[in-house]
């Protein structure tokens, strides 16, 4: 029972993390390689609203400010000049991740910080005890999923983006600003992750390579679930259940890096991975 | 520019020469004056900078970007430290450790190259299955326990018994030696399969190159490289940790590399050594900072500089073209003269049908094609007509019903191996190699049948009579040198015909060959085409939409009408028949 809650926490985990590098991959057909940065970004806001004093919550909206921010000058600067390399948007996002992590070190030290727990305690079910926190990112992952359905599906903006998501040309020839799509997305793509980071704090440590850790399972499932949420949660529940799995009766070890494996088999056999059916 | 210009040329390889010279005594007399921390950090730097090449060679050249030379480099290591742990350090054993520290990361290199490259992969799963790889290999390694050292590493091992100064002078000798084996390689007729491949991969397949086979192979020989790397790293170094596998340090040889300048040889050299040597000497100092500036620096030359320093410095250097004087000549023809029996058909399609999903593209089509045959294929947009030339090029896109080409069933054959049959396929939009000479892509051209050389850029251009005479009537003959990105949109559609033509096909598919070209360049091109099918014996099937060049050449005509074929005959019958003047009123004025 414990490792059926253990599962779906988990899978909860990942589709917070990975939510936010979906966004942006799923418009702007960009990776994000510095994902990991805003992840840490996230982590040292909770750690600055602590050091000032402030409700751990307020962390929240804060992360995503900054990281939203911090984003929009990203986008502008390094991601608008790279549209028609990919690859190079890879690197040069990499590189960005390597400078947001440096600066954090020069600010902050690199010893490990440590952040109030957001949510503390344990709560009894199915004759176990189990963490209220883990509960609640249940919750998290929900709330971002639902967010994310609202904004696609009832919103003007949402409306834009699927139609530069299915053909970005067209959507152009009928007077789309596409430059103000992309930048929104990004906006909202990397304030997502700051979020994801302070959410993260109280399960990892802080320190300025927490992100770094996380970024290529991240990458792994959204190469995997392409640009749909729904498949970006199946996937998250599929592999994020068989690293449960194999940590718990196989080894912690090979437990790590069960994500990135089955998601390269996967896109081997299939390379749109979950996007179609 | 075209100019031929032997002395500039040699001014340049003067220069290199120059540099491999000086780099030679730098190694060998170095050590009597560097003191031993410098030599210990160049040890390194040199090594790393072997791993650079690698990097580019798949990256630079071909266009694959990759994270995975760490992992190859960390295998070998490890293979080596591993034997000289565990079993010992007696020359047979250190014979044994330098044999698994190539053969394991090449038997590796085979498996991941294999699993990155499949037909109509996408480049980007390259990338991520190179991720993939640094992660498995550290936590492998971490998983080890004392076979390993997890996390702590190995050390304390024998090693070979060479001191500072002796793998100072190995290991650059080492480099020395792949720098220019390299270079040789990168400018030799074999290494300009690699540039095609990042250019065009799938012309590359429809010159009938297996692109995939050329990658994994590739995959694996710098693999083994990468392993020889780690073999040195182990001994010289003496002890072996988790780091050397992982991915942070592949993207770092991602970093220097770029730096120092993708896409030449001697860059990533020079910008590996003094990136390394630099932060040695720097980051004691100041840590952060240091990698701030490597990362803004890397940031800023990926935006504005994609190529690196060395695009810089090759600003000031003479421009490299002009190796000497490129000779035509006529290749003795092959076997692609003996022709199949007359009256059998060289091309046949039954029930043929291509559906995208539930829209169906083609359907029920039935036609031969026989030696000799100029076929025009016509029809409005959207009739299905660069479909059906897919499919006759490329067995994987058949939906249903069976094609067959001189007998054998073409079904789920990838391009390369349908070109090996006898087809030769002319794209809509010119589909040349741009960064490569008009000569090195009538080369590529025979690569498949002619193994090109791996040291040298041979001065004879042997073709086969029908390309020639191509190249004589469009004046390519003239710009042999020229690089392919300066040439005329006409000139780029002429090179790639004569391309296709070299392959000496039985059966040439022509998509749209004169969109776009002048009346002159129009008549050339159908010339060329009457020529090829009645004295040769080609068959050819042409899409076209004017039908005054329809009326002109073709022998037959062949109509398509949503995915159908509604009328099959002679030009005259196909031109005067009611059902195309509706259907296609809107080419139809004669």
């Amino acid at each position: 029972m414990i490792v059926l809650l253990d599962i779906v926490t988990t899978a909860a985990i990942l589709f917070v993390v990975a939510s936010g590098l979906l966004a942006i991959f799923g418009v702007l057909k960009i990776i994000n390689f510095a994902h990991g940065a805003w992840l840490t970004l996230g982590g040292y806001c909770a750690v600055v609203t602590t050091a000032l004093g402030l409700n751990p919550w307020t962390a929240l909206p804060l992360a995503f400010v900054a990281g939203a921010l911090l984003g929009a000058i990203t986008e502008m600067v390094i991601v608008r000049p790279l549209y028609r390399r990919p690859l190079d948007a890879i690197l040069a996002t990499w590189g960005l991740g390597i400078v947001i992590g440096q600066l954090i070190t020069l600010w902050f030290g690199r010893d490990v910080q440590f952040t109030p727990n957001l949510l503390s305690g344990t709560v009894d079910l199915f004759g176990a005890s189990y963490s209220i926190y883990r509960l609640f990112t249940i919750a998290a992952a929900l709330i971002i999923g639902c967010a994310f359905a609202f904004l696609l599906e009832g919103t003007r903006l949402g409306l834009s983006t699927r139609a530069v998501i299915m053909n970005e040309t067209l959507a152009r020839a009928l007077g789309i600003d596409v430059a103000r799509v992309r930048l929104i997305t990004f906006m909202i793509g990397t304030g997502l992750t700051g979020l994801a980071g302070v959410l993260l704090t109280p399960l990892t440590s802080v320190d300025p390579n927490m992100g770094v850790g996380w970024l290529i399972g991240a990458f792994m499932l959204v190469m995997v679930a392409g640009s749909s949420f729904a498949a970006l949660a199946f996937a998250c529940l599929i592999f994020g259940g068989a690293q449960v799995m194999v940590s718990t009766f196989v080894s912690p070890i090979l437990g790590g890096i069960t994500v990135a494996v089955l998601c390269a088999l996967v896109l081997r056999v299939s390379p749109k991975g979950f996007s179609r059916g | 520019m075209a100019e031929r210009r032997p002395s500039s040329f040699n001014f340049r390889a003067l220069i290199l020469a120059g540099l491999a010279v000086l780099a030679l005594l730098l190694v060998l007399f170095g050590p009597m004056f560097l003191d031993r921390f410098t030599l210990n950090v160049l040890t390194r730097s040199m090594i790393y900078a072997m791993l650079a090449i690698t990097v580019d060679l798949l990256w630079g050249f071909t266009g694959v970007l990759t994270f995975g030379q760490a992992a190859f480099f960390g295998i070998g290591a490890y293979a080596a430290a591993m034997i000289l742990t565990h079993m010992g350090a007696s020359p047979g054993l250190i014979a044994l450790a330098f044999a698994l520290a190539i053969i394991v990361p090449m038997l590796v290199g085979l498996v991941v190259g294999w699993l990155s490259f499949s037909y109509k992969a996408t480049p980007l799963y390259a990338t991520v299955i190179s991720l993939v790889l640094p992660i498995v290999t550290t936590q492998v390694v971490f998983s080890g326990g004392q076979w390993t050292g997890s996390s702590s590493g190995l050390v304390g091992y024998g090693t070979l018994p060479f001191g500072l100064v002796g793998f100072f002078r190995l290991a650059g000798v080492c480099l020395l030696v792949l720098t220019v084996a390299a270079w040789f390689f990168v400018r030799s007729d074999a290494g300009k399969l690699l540039v095609a491949i990042r250019d065009n991969e799938v012309r590359c397949a429809y010159l009938g190159l297996n692109p995939q086979r050329l990658k994994i192979a590739l995959t694996t020989v710098l693999a083994g490289v990468a392993g020889l790397a780690g073999f040195l790293f182990a001994n010289s170094s003496g002890v072996v940790a988790p780091e050397i596998t992982g991915f942070v340090f592949g993207t770092e040889l991602v970093i220097w590399t770029a730096l120092g300048g993708r896409g030449t040889i001697i860059g990533p050299v020079m910008g590996t050594i003094g990136i390394d040597y630099l932060s040695a000497n720097l980051s004691g100092e100041l840590p952060f900072l240091w990698n701030l500036v490597i990362g803004t620096l890397f940031v800023a030359m990926i935006i504005l500089l994609p190529n690196g320093l060395a695009a810089l410095v090759a600003k000031f250097l003479p421009a490299r073209r002009g190796a000497g004087a490129m000779r035509l000549t006529n290749l003795a023809a092959a076997g692609a003269q003996v022709t199949a029996p007359e009256e059998a058909a060289l091309l046949s399609v039954k029930d043929l049908g291509k559906t995208y999903g539930s829209l169906k593209v083609l359907e029920g089509l039935d036609f031969d094609i026989r030696p000799g045959e100029l076929v025009s294929l016509v029809g409005p947009n959207g009739a299905g007509k660069t479909s059906l030339m897919r499919c006759l090029s490329d067995g994987t896109e058949i939906s249903s019903g069976v094609v067959r080409v001189a007998g054998q069933e073409i079904n789920g054959r990838t391009p390369n191996e349908i070109v090996a049959l006898g087809v030769g396929r002319k794209f809509q939009v010119a589909s040349v190699f741009e960064s490569l000479a008009v000569a090195d892509c009538l080369r590529l051209a025979l690569a498949a049948r002619h193994r090109p050389s791996p040291v040298t850029r041979e001065s004879d251009l042997a073709l086969p009579t029908a390309a020639l005479d191509i190249l004589r009537l469009t004046g390519l003959d003239h710009m042999l040198e020229r690089p392919v990105a300066d040439l005329s949109h006409g000139l780029k559609q002429s090179l790639e015909l004569a391309m296709v033509v070299a392959l000496e096909p039985r059966l040439i598919l022509l998509d749209e060959p004169t969109a776009g070209l002048t009346k002159t360049e129009r008549t050339t091109i159908g010339g060329i085409l009457q020529k090829l099918t009645r004295e040769l014996g080609i068959a050819a099937i042409v899409v076209e939409h004017d039908l005054d060049f329809v009326r002109t050449i073709s022998s037959r005509v062949v109509v398509l009408h949503q995915g159908r074929l509604v009328l099959d005959g002679t030009v005259d019958a196909v031109a005067n028949s009611e059902l195309v003047k509706t259907i296609y009123s809107g080419g139809a004025h004669g």
